[in-house]
């Protein structure tokens, strides 16, 4: 039964495809192999046979065919919606379509990178030179979870997901990522927020129907990320010992003070990140202005030690 | 769980253009690309013969030699190029090719090959919102280890350490390089000290290639130190950044006791102190004394500048 199905949705697809005009049902019917029995029957088994190819992303198009007559349609898949154009990438191009997928060979995206090169070797046979093996990305992120944001935004449908603690229902909008992790930006409750996926600590399920929300199309995905990161800069004053903090020394410029220490004139966005830069360097670098910063720091390193 | 009829429909379809462009293939082979059994690229295989277009007369159907467990396609029928890449492998595509443009940012000929790639197949992928906002730093050394990691060869390098804050000189062999949290890692083995090191690719500042290729060598285990932390929850950050070396995570109250593998003592004393008072040492007591220490040290410079 289920070779007999599975070789009815290939000779389905085959033959859509290979068409030059929009079939009608009664010519599918007529000419694939495999729809067999009553009208009713394989009407219904044409049906499901559309939806499961149309579920797995393959595009068959439906046309009315007759003017006469409104509810004859005809059906087609178009090439180049089904397959990749002949001659669409050069050899070098392939060459780097196979360098960008095995970068992320063993690392959560493995899968799509796995059936991404398939295609690619498809296209131009193996691949072997001494760049397309390097390197490789690590992230601890399960690709299941990607995978499902992907579908859920593709169909519009809510995401449910368990999130500091607690039970989320969110409509995906977009996924970025940023120093190597992913940042699911979704609308709850009216609001649009940020959810690194890493922090989504249960299950990750589609919850509602597809077409369960209409994203505004006012969202600009770059316009978020911009807008939600701090764009004011301030300054502080940092004494450094000489030859240290070299991290430091690369960012910002210095003045000589005396034999042992060099000031530094910096810039910084946020502070938290920032003391955690100074405090990386011990006694080697030390608060010299604003005040309110120097004594957060202070406060800081007094808690630790007081426990 | 088993396929069902249309995954299986695709995969079956998926295989006669890789099978045409790879001939004489082997089932065994074919099963390990597409990650199944190999009796399921058998059945697969099998149901092709069946198919092929309205008519299937012999001169309509898709056929192929299957011998000896070896493969070719020689009518793939309409089957003869891939399916366009779904969503998902796009996205795999576009972040490949944003690293591998940061990684050849200094070469401005690779550069402009891979935008002009990345412009022909993303000008019509709007399909799902995703961007990618990794700020890597490239390496114009990029080049040399690739070829000291595929030829065998010793690097000399000189490389600014953060942990140490100092720039060293070290011989390497280098193994393999990797994108982890938005940077570029570089794994190799000391030689003088015969033991495993990271280096961040763009913090070393000179680097040569040895023209001496590289017989086996045996490598002595590095000396690793389990340390157990208290974080606080507001600096997860800490545990996902460090969790390749994180052995054990328990949640208690108000934040998580972690346990840590650690190499590099000067790395992890320096990271308490910088993420003061939320994260503490629970063990060993060697190195709460030490970050200690340090604290007393920097309030004294404090007290120092206070006074003058």
């Amino acid at each position: 039964m289920s070779n007999q199905k599975t070789e009815r949705l290939i000779n389905l697809t085959l033959a859509l495809l290979a068409s030059k005009r929009y079939l009608t049902k009664s010519e599918i019917f007529n000419t694939v192999a495999g729809y067999q029995g009553s009208l009713e029957t394989i009407e219904r088994m044409f049906e499901r046979d559309k939806d499961e190819l149309r579920g797995l992303g393959i595009d068959i198009e439906v046309k009315g065919i007759d003017p006469l007559f409104e509810d004859e349609q005809g059906y087609l898949i178009q090439e180049d919606s089904f397959q990749i154009k002949p001659d669409a990438f050069s050899k070098e191009e392939v060459l780097y379509l196979t360098m960008a997928a095995n970068l992320w060979h063993g690392s959560a995206l493995h899968n799509q990178a796995k059936s991404a090169l398939l295609k690619i070797q498809s296209l131009n046979g193996p691949t072997e030179t001494d760049d397309v093996n390097l390197p490789v990305i690590k992230s601890t992120f399960d690709s299941d979870q990607l995978a499902v944001i992907f579908e859920a935004m593709r169909n519009h449908n809510i995401l449910e997901f368990t999130y500091k603690g607690e039970l989320r229902r969110v409509k995906p909008y977009g996924l970025y990522t940023r120093d190597g992790f992913w940042y699911l930006v979704g609308e709850e409750h009216d609001l649009l927020k940020n959810f690194k996926l890493i922090r989504i600590t249960k299950s990750l399920v589609i919850a509602s129907k597809s077409g369960a929300f209409t994203k505004p199309e006012s969202f600009d995905l770059n316009k978020f990320i911009q807008d939600s990161q701090s764009s004011e800069r301030y300054q502080a004053i940092l004494m450094v010992k000489k030859n240290q903090a070299l991290d430091l020394r690369k960012k910002f410029p210095v003045t000589d003070i005396d034999d042992e220490w060099d000031q530094m004139s910096c810039s910084y966005s946020y502070e938290e990140e920032f003391i955690q830069s100074v405090l990386w360097h011990g006694s080697n670098v030390v608060i010299l202005s604003p005040e309110n910063l120097q004594k957060k720091l202070i406060a800081k390193c007094r808690q630790l030690i007081n426990g | 769980m088993a396929d069902t009829a249309a995954i299986r429909a695709l995969r079956t379809m998926d295989l006669i253009p890789f099978i045409l462009e790879n001939p004489g293939i082997s089932t065994h082979e074919l099963a390990l690309r597409f990650s199944v059994t190999q009796k399921q690229i058998e059945d697969d295989l099998s149901l092709v013969f069946l198919c092929g277009l309205p008519g299937y007369t012999p001169y309509e159907l898709i056929d192929l030699t299957f011998e000896d467990g070896v493969v070719s396609v020689i009518d793939p029928q309409v089957l003869d190029r891939p399916r366009k890449f779904s969503n998902s492998e796009l996205v795999v595509i576009k972040l490949g090719l944003q690293v591998l443009r940061e990684i050849h940012a200094d070469q401005p000929t690779k550069l402009a090959k891979i935008d002009k790639l990345f412009t022909k197949i993303f000008s019509d992928f709007d399909q799902i919102p995703f961007v990618s906002k990794n700020v890597m730093s490239s390496s114009p050394f990029y080049a040399d280890i690739s070829k000291a990691i595929y030829q065998r060869r010793g690097l000399k390098i000189q490389y600014q350490s953060i942990s140490k804050d100092a720039v060293t000189e070290r011989v390497i062999v280098p193994q393999g390089i990797t994108v982890l949290n938005g940077n570029l890692y570089l794994h190799s083995f000391d030689l003088p000290t015969k033991e495993e090191r990271t280096f961040r690719l763009d913090l070393i500042n000179k680097c040569e290639l040895s023209e001496k290729i590289l017989e086996e060598f045996s490598l002595q285990n590095s000396k690793e130190l389990m340390v157990e932390l208290w974080v606080d929850q507001e600096m997860l950050n800490f545990i996902e950044r460090n969790s390749s070396i994180i052995e054990e995570q328990i949640k208690v109250d108000n934040g998580f006791k972690v346990i840590l593998k650690v190499s590099n003592l000067e790395w992890i004393t320096r990271a308490v102190l910088s993420h003061a008072p939320y994260i503490k040492v629970i063990s060993p007591t060697s190195l709460s004394s030490e970050v200690n220490e340090r604290i007393e040290r920097l309030l004294e410079n404090y007290a120092f500048f206070a006074r003058n």
